[in-house]
C-alpha cells in the first residue's frame, strides 16, 4: 500500500476523470455564490427536517446536524458493477457461516478457524444454536465500509452486520441533491436510489414464512442517535415505529399495544443491540427491550431481522477469515480486498505490531464508532505509548492494520474547494436475494488530513451518484 | 438417592399487579447423574416447557389479567446417582470461557486463580482454586445481592453460595478452563432439609465435573441439579418482571423427603 | 394505531392549543391592564389573572417575591423553568411531534419544529424586547398555521380524530375556565353582569375577543354584551367554533367515528354530554348558578379526557 492518495475527482496529471467531466462543467458554470446560497439553503431544509443525530456522551442529548457536501461522490457504473458482486459475495459467506457456526460448525471443524476465536466470542450467542432461521438469513440489513488505497483498489474495512445505520443520510442527500440542483439529474443518468424503502420492506417481509406479516420497526427511542432514522424508515416503509413498552409478550407471542387492543406482531426490524432486546434474557437493566421476546424468538413467532448473535461474524478478530469464509462455502475467490490485519492475540503478530506502532492503526475487536482506536500516523508520541500499555494488558481484544490512504474527494471547506478523505458504505439487504441499490453512504472526514470519517468524530456525508462510464 | 420435593412459591403483592411475565427454570432434566421419576408444575395458568439457549427446560408465564398474588408449584420425585462424578455433553464447552459482568475476573482474581494453579489446569488445581477459595469468602448471609459481582464478594471477602460459584467461574475462566454455572436444590440435613443452592461445573478431560464451593465438595451426591448458564442471571430458577404491584412478599413452602434408593440385586 | 402514537398525537394537539388558549389568555389580560383602573391603578391585578387561571401564581410568588409586570409577562410566556408557560407548551407539542414525526406530515412537522426553534429565540430575547401584543400574535398565528398544515395535509385516519380529540378537550376546558374566571370577577354586582356599566363591557368584549367570538356575538345578538348572552353564545351555539357545544360535538363525533370497542366508555360520556347541552337553555343554566354549572362541567370534561386516556392511549 502506498501513501499517495487516490483523487477520485482528477487524475494525477490533473485531468479531470471521464464520470466527473459533466459535473466539472457545471460547477465552473455555476457562479460561487449561487452555490453558497444553494448550500445555506441545504443547511436550513435539513435542520427544518430536523435531520440529525444525537452525539453519544453528550448529557444534553443536543441534536447535530451532519454536514452535508454538496459536491457528490461519483462512481462509474463499470466501477460499481464490480464493488455489488463484491458486497453480494461478501454477504452471501457471511450469512453461510452464521449458519454454519450456529449449526455444524464445518468451519470450525475444517480447522479455518480456531474454535474458541467464534465460540468464546462475546458476540456468539447461544441462544441461536441450532435455531433455524428462515431462509438461513442473519444478516438481512448489511452495511459494508470500503475504503481505496493509493491504486485505487476498494478494501473491505469492516462489516456492519447488527444494526448498520446510515441508510437515511444516503436517501436525504439524494433528496437534497435532486431539489436544489435539478438540473444536474436533467443533465447525467444518475442510477436512483429511492426505491430502497420498497427493497427494504420486501426483504423483512420476505424473512418470514407468513404470507403477509406484520412488521414494525423497533427503536431504542428518541434519545438514540439514530432516532431519526428509524423513524424515517418506519415511514417510508408504511410500518408502525415501536419502542420496547409498545410490545408485550403473551403466551410466546408478540404484541403491540394499539387503540383498538392488542395486535400481533409478526417482524421486527430492530435498531437494538442484542444485549437489549429482552430484559429477562439478557441485560437485566434494560428498560428498551421488551420482556419474554427471546423465547418467543426462539420459539419461531416472531422474526428479528437482523437475528441474534450476528455480532460474531463482524468482529474485527473474526474479520480476518472472512476471505477464507468465501472461498469455503462459496468456492470462489473474494472479489473485494480485505485490509491485511494483524491479530495482537498471536505472540508474533503482538510484537510486530509493537515494534511499528507509529505507522499502524490499532482498534478494539468489540468496538465500533471510531472509539477505542489509534491511528498510528496521526497520533502524539504520548497516545501511542498509551496504546502500547493497553495492547500488553489486553492484547487479545485489539487487532492493527496498515494505515490506509484513503481516497479524497473535492470537498467544500472553509476557504473554497479542498481534497478530503471519503469512504463508502453500501447497504446490503438479504431476503429472497440478496441486492443493493446502486449506491451507498458516502462519509467525508472534513478536518484536514483526518482519517475518521465518524459522525460522531466529525464527519460529514455526500450524495453518491453511479453514473455511466 | 431417591428425592420427594414438593415446592411452592407465593408471591404476594401489595397492590394489583396489571400483567406480569416469568421466565422458570424449575423443571429438573434427565441426565446420567440424575432420572427424573416424575416432575410437575402447579401454575396459575397452563404454559408450554420450551428449552432455553443452555437446554434447560424453561416456562415463560404471563399473566395478563389483574393480580395480587402468584402461586408457583413444583412436585416430584428424583434418582440422584451418588457416585456419579461427571457428566457428558456433546456440544462444546468454549462458550462457556465467556465473561459477564457477574464473572468479570479483577484483577485480583486472575492472581488468586494463578497463584492456585500455577500452570495446571486439571481437576486438582480446580479442586485447589475451590478449597482456597471457600476459605477466602467466608458464607455469610445478607451481606450480598443477586447483583453482587464475583469481584465485588471476592474483595468483600464474605458472600453465599451464588458469590462462591461466580468467584470460581471468574477464576476458571481467567485460566481458559470453561465453566458454568448451575441452580438446584441441595439437600441438608438439618431441619428444612432442603435448599435453593448454587454450585459450579467445570469442563476437564471432557466432560463437566462439579464443584460446590460453599460446601468444599467435588461429588454433588445430594445436588439436584435445575439449570446452567454462564452466571446466575442465566440459570436462576424465576426471572420475572410486572407492571405495577408495589411491594412484594415472596414466601415458600418445601417439603422433602428423601430415602436410599433399593438396589434391585 | 401504536396507543402511544395515539398519546402523542393528542397530547401534540392538547399542548399546542393550550399554548394558543394561554396567549389568548394573556393577550385579554394585558390589553385590559392597559386600561384606566378603576381602584388599584396599575394594572397589575389584571396581569396576575392568567397565572390566577392555570394555578401558577403562587409559584410565581414563590420565586420572585412580588407582583411585578414584566416578571409575570415573562415568567407566564417564555419561562423554561415554569411547565405551565407557553414556552413550555410549545416544547411539549414539539417533543410529542417529535415522537410521533413518522405519523404526522413533513408540513406539520417542518411547521412545529419551526415554531419551536423560534420561541427559543423568543426567549433569548425576553417578552417585553419582543413585545407582548407581537408575542400573543405570533403564538396565535402559529397556532393558526399547525391547525391549517394539519386540515390541508394529513389524512383523515385515526391520527386525524386524535388530534382533534386533544384540540378540543383543551378548548372546552379553556372556554369554561375563561368564562368562569371573567364571571367571578364581575359575579358581584347584578348591573355588571348585566352589561350596564363600562368596565363590564370592557371585561365581556375583551372575553368575547379572546376566544375569536366578537364578530358572532355582534352578529347574533346585536347589543352590548352580558352574562347571559356571552354565556350562551360560548356555551351553547353550535355556530362558534370555540364554544363548549362546538367541541362537545367534535368530540362526540371524533370518539364515535374511532374503530373498535374498547372506547365505549370514552364514547358513553361524549354522547351523554353532547346530549346535555343540545336540550339545555341558558336559563337553566344561570338558574343553577353559573359558577356551579361551570365548575361541574370542568369536571366532566376532566372525566372524559380521563376516559380517552384510558380506553386508547394508555400503554395498558
Amino acid at each position: 500500500m502506498t501513501h499517495t492518495f487516490y483523487d477520485e475527482m482528477y487524475l494525477a496529471n490533473g485531468e479531470c476523470r471521464s464520470h466527473y467531466r459533466e459535473f466539472t462543467r457545471w460547477l465552473a458554470d455555476t457562479p460561487s455564490d449561487l452555490l453558497a446560497q444553494r448550500r445555506r439553503e441545504a443547511d436550513l431544509l435539513f435542520h427544518r427536517a430536523g435531520i440529525t443525530f444525537t452525539l453519544y456522551g453528550d448529557d444534553q442529548g443536543t441534536e447535530r446536524l451532519i454536514p452535508f457536501d454538496i459536491i457528490p461522490r461519483s462512481i462509474p457504473a463499470s466501477e460499481w458493477r464490480i464493488v455489488e458482486r463484491g458486497c453480494i459475495q461478501r454477504v452471501q459467506a457471511l450469512n453461510l457461516f452464521l449458519t454454519d457456526i450456529y449449526h455444524d460448525q464445518r468451519i470450525l471443524k475444517a480447522g479455518i478457524i480456531p474454535p474458541e476465536q467464534v465460540l468464546a466470542n462475546e458476540g456468539y450467542q447461544l441462544a441461536m444454536q441450532g435455531l433455524d432461521l428462515h431462509r438461513n438469513i442473519y444478516s438481512h440489513i448489511s452495511g459494508v465500509d470500503l475504503v481505496r488505497d493509493g491504486d485505487g483498489s476498494y478494501y473491505v474495512l469492516e462489516d456492519n452486520l447488527r444494526t448498520p445505520s446510515g441508510v437515511s443520510y444516503m436517501l436525504e442527500d439524494r433528496k437534497m441533491m435532486m431539489r436544489l440542483f435539478p438540473e444536474l439529474f436533467a443533465a447525467q443518468r444518475v442510477a436512483p436510489i429511492n426505491h430502497y424503502p420498497d427493497m427494504l420492506l420486501d426483504t423483512l417481509k420476505s424473512s418470514s414464512p407468513m404470507e403477509n406479516p406484520t412488521v414494525v420497526v423497533l427503536t431504542p427511542g428518541r434519545f438514540n442517535s439514530a432516532y431519526f432514522e428509524h423513524a424515517f424508515l418506519a415511514r417510508e416503509m408504511g410500518v408502525e415505529l415501536v419502542q420496547g413498552a409498545d410490545l408485550f409478550v403473551r403466551d410466546d407471542k408478540v404484541y403491540m399495544r394499539t387503540t383498538a387492543g392488542a395486535k400481533p406482531v409478526d417482524v421486527i426490524y430492530r435498531r437494538l443491540d442484542d444485549a437489549f432486546l429482552d430484559p429477562l434474557a439478557f441485560n437485566p437493566d434494560s428498560m428498551l427491550g421488551v420482556p419474554g421476546l427471546l423465547a418467543s424468538y426462539r420459539s419461531g413467532n416472531v422474526v428479528l431481522a437482523n437475528a441474534v448473535g450476528t455480532g460474531v461474524a463482524d468482529d474485527k478478530s473474526i474479520y480476518p477469515y472472512v476471505d477464507e469464509m468465501i472461498r469455503f462455502y462459496l468456492a470462489e475467490e473474494p472479489i473485494l480486498k480485505n485490509v491485511p490485519t494483524w491479530q495482537c492475540r498471536k505472540p508474533k503478530d503482538l510484537s510486530h505490531v509493537l515494534a511499528n506502532l507509529p505507522d499502524l492503526v490499532v482498534k478494539e475487536t468489540q468496538g465500533s464508532g471510531g472509539y477505542g482506536m489509534l491511528v498510528g500516523p496521526a497520533s502524539t508520541k504520548a497516545q501511542i505509548e498509551e496504546f502500547r500499555a493497553r495492547l500488553i494488558a489486553r492484547p487479545e481484544a485489539y487487532i492493527a492494520q496498515p494505515t490506509l490512504s484513503l481516497s479524497t474527494c473535492p470537498t467544500f471547506v472553509e476557504n473554497g474547494i479542498a481534497p478530503r478523505h471519503i469512504d463508502l458504505r453500501p447497504f446490503v439487504l438479504s431476503g429472497r436475494e440478496t441486492r443493493l441499490v446502486p449506491g451507498g453512504l458516502t462519509r467525508v472526514a472534513l478536518r484536514e488530513g483526518s482519517l475518521v470519517v465518524n459522525s460522531s468524530q466529525g464527519g460529514g456525508t455526500k450524495d453518491t451518484w453511479i453514473v455511466g462510464d | 438417592m431417591r428425592l420427594s420435593i414438593s415446592h411452592d412459591t407465593t408471591y404476594q403483592y401489595d397492590e394489583q399487579v396489571r400483567s406480569s411475565i416469568q421466565y422458570l427454570r424449575i423443571t429438573p432434566q434427565q441426565s446420567e447423574r440424575q432420572q427424573v421419576i416424575n416432575w410437575e408444575l402447579n401454575l396459575p395458568r397452563p404454559v408450554r416447557a420450551q428449552r432455553d439457549p443452555y437446554g434447560n427446560i424453561l416456562h415463560v408465564l404471563t399473566v395478563d389479567v389483574p393480580h395480587d398474588n402468584i402461586v408457583i408449584g413444583a412436585h416430584g420425585q428424583v434418582d440422584i446417582d451418588e457416585n456419579c462424578e461427571f457428566e457428558h455433553e456433546s456440544q462444546s464447552a468454549l462458550p462457556f470461557l465467556r465473561v459477564t459482568r457477574l464473572t468479570e475476573p479483577s484483577q485480583a482474581l486472575r492472581e488468586f486463580a494463578s497463584i492456585q494453579c500455577k500452570t495446571r489446569r486439571d481437576r486438582t488445581a480446580m479442586i485447589d482454586l475451590m478449597q482456597a477459595l471457600n476459605a477466602h469468602i467466608r458464607y455469610e448471609k445478607g451481606v450480598t445481592s443477586t447483583e453482587t459481582s464475583a469481584a465485588d464478594a471476592f474483595a468483600a471477602g464474605r458472600g453465599v453460595c451464588q458469590d462462591h460459584t461466580h468467584a470460581f467461574l471468574a477464576c476458571a475462566r481467567s485460566l481458559g478452563v470453561p465453566s458454568r454455572y448451575v441452580s438446584g436444590y441441595l439437600y441438608t440435613d438439618d431441619s428444612d432439609h432442603l435448599a435453593s443452592h448454587a454450585w459450579a461445573e467445570a469442563w476437564l478431560d471432557d466432560a463437566w465435573y462439579s464443584f460446590d464451593i460453599t460446601n468444599n465438595l467435588t461429588l454433588p451426591e445430594r445436588h439436584l441439579k435445575l439449570a446452567v448458564g454462564l452466571d446466575y442471571l442465566d440459570a436462576c430458577p424465576v426471572r420475572g418482571m410486572r407492571r405495577g404491584g408495589g411491594g412484594e412478599q415472596m414466601h415458600a413452602h418445601v417439603d422433602v423427603s428423601s430415602m436410599f434408593m433399593v438396589q434391585a440385586q | 394505531m401504536l396507543s402511544t402514537t395515539a398519546s402523542n398525537l393528542y397530547w401534540m394537539s392538547r399542548y399546542l392549543e393550550r399554548a394558543e388558549n394561554l396567549a389568548r389568555m394573556l393577550e385579554v389580560s394585558y390589553s385590559l391592564s392597559l386600561m384606566p383602573q378603576d381602584d388599584h391603578g396599575n394594572g397589575l391585578d389584571e396581569l396576575a389573572m392568567p397565572l390566577i387561571i392555570t394555578g401558577t401564581l403562587d409559584e410565581y410568588l414563590e420565586q420572585h417575591g412580588e407582583m411585578h409586570a414584566e416578571r409575570m409577562l415573562n415568567f407566564f410566556g417564555l419561562d423554561a423553568n415554569n411547565p405551565a408557560s407557553i414556552y413550555c407548551c410549545l416544547q411539549a407539542a414539539r417533543t410529542n411531534a417529535h415522537a410521533v414525526r413518522g405519523r404526522i406530515t413533513a408540513d406539520m412537522w417542518e411547521n412545529i419544529n419551526a415554531s419551536w426553534l423560534e420561541v427559543r429565540d423568543i426567549a433569548q430575547q425576553g417578552i417585553a424586547r419582543y413585545g407582548i401584543s407581537h408575542f400573543c400574535e405570533w403564538v396565535k398565528e402559529r397556532s393558526h398555521l399547525f391547525r391549517g398544515a394539519t386540515f390541508g395535509t394529513i389524512m383523515r385516519g385515526e391520527a386525524y380524530r386524535f388530534i382533534r380529540l386533544g384540540t378540543f378537550i383543551e378548548r372546552a376546558d379553556n372556554t369554561l375556565r375563561l368564562l368562569d374566571a371573567r364571571y367571578e370577577l364581575l359575579g358581584e354586582d347584578i348591573d355588571e353582569i348585566e352589561g350596564r356599566s363600562a368596565r363590564s363591557y370592557y371585561q365581556w368584549t375583551a372575553l368575547l375577543r379572546a376566544l375569536s367570538s366578537f364578530e358572532a356575538f355582534a352578529e347574533i345578538y346585536r347589543g352590548s354584551p352580558g352574562a347571559r348572552k356571552v354565556s350562551e353564545l360560548l356555551l351553547l351555539r353550535t355556530e362558534v367554533p370555540r364554544s363548549l357545544r362546538s367541541c362537545t360535538e367534535e368530540l362526540y363525533s371524533m370518539l364515535t367515528s374511532l374503530p373498535g370497542d374498547n372506547g365505549r366508555p370514552a364514547q358513553r360520556l361524549a354522547a351523554e354530554l353532547e346530549a346535555r347541552l343540545r336540550y339545555t337553555t341558558i336559563d337553566e343554566v344561570l338558574d343553577e348558578g353559573l359558577h356551579t354549572w361551570l365548575n361541574d362541567l370542568i369536571l366532566l370534561i376532566r372525566e372524559l379526557g380521563q376516559a380517552i386516556h384510558s380506553s386508547y392511549l394508555e400503554v395498558a
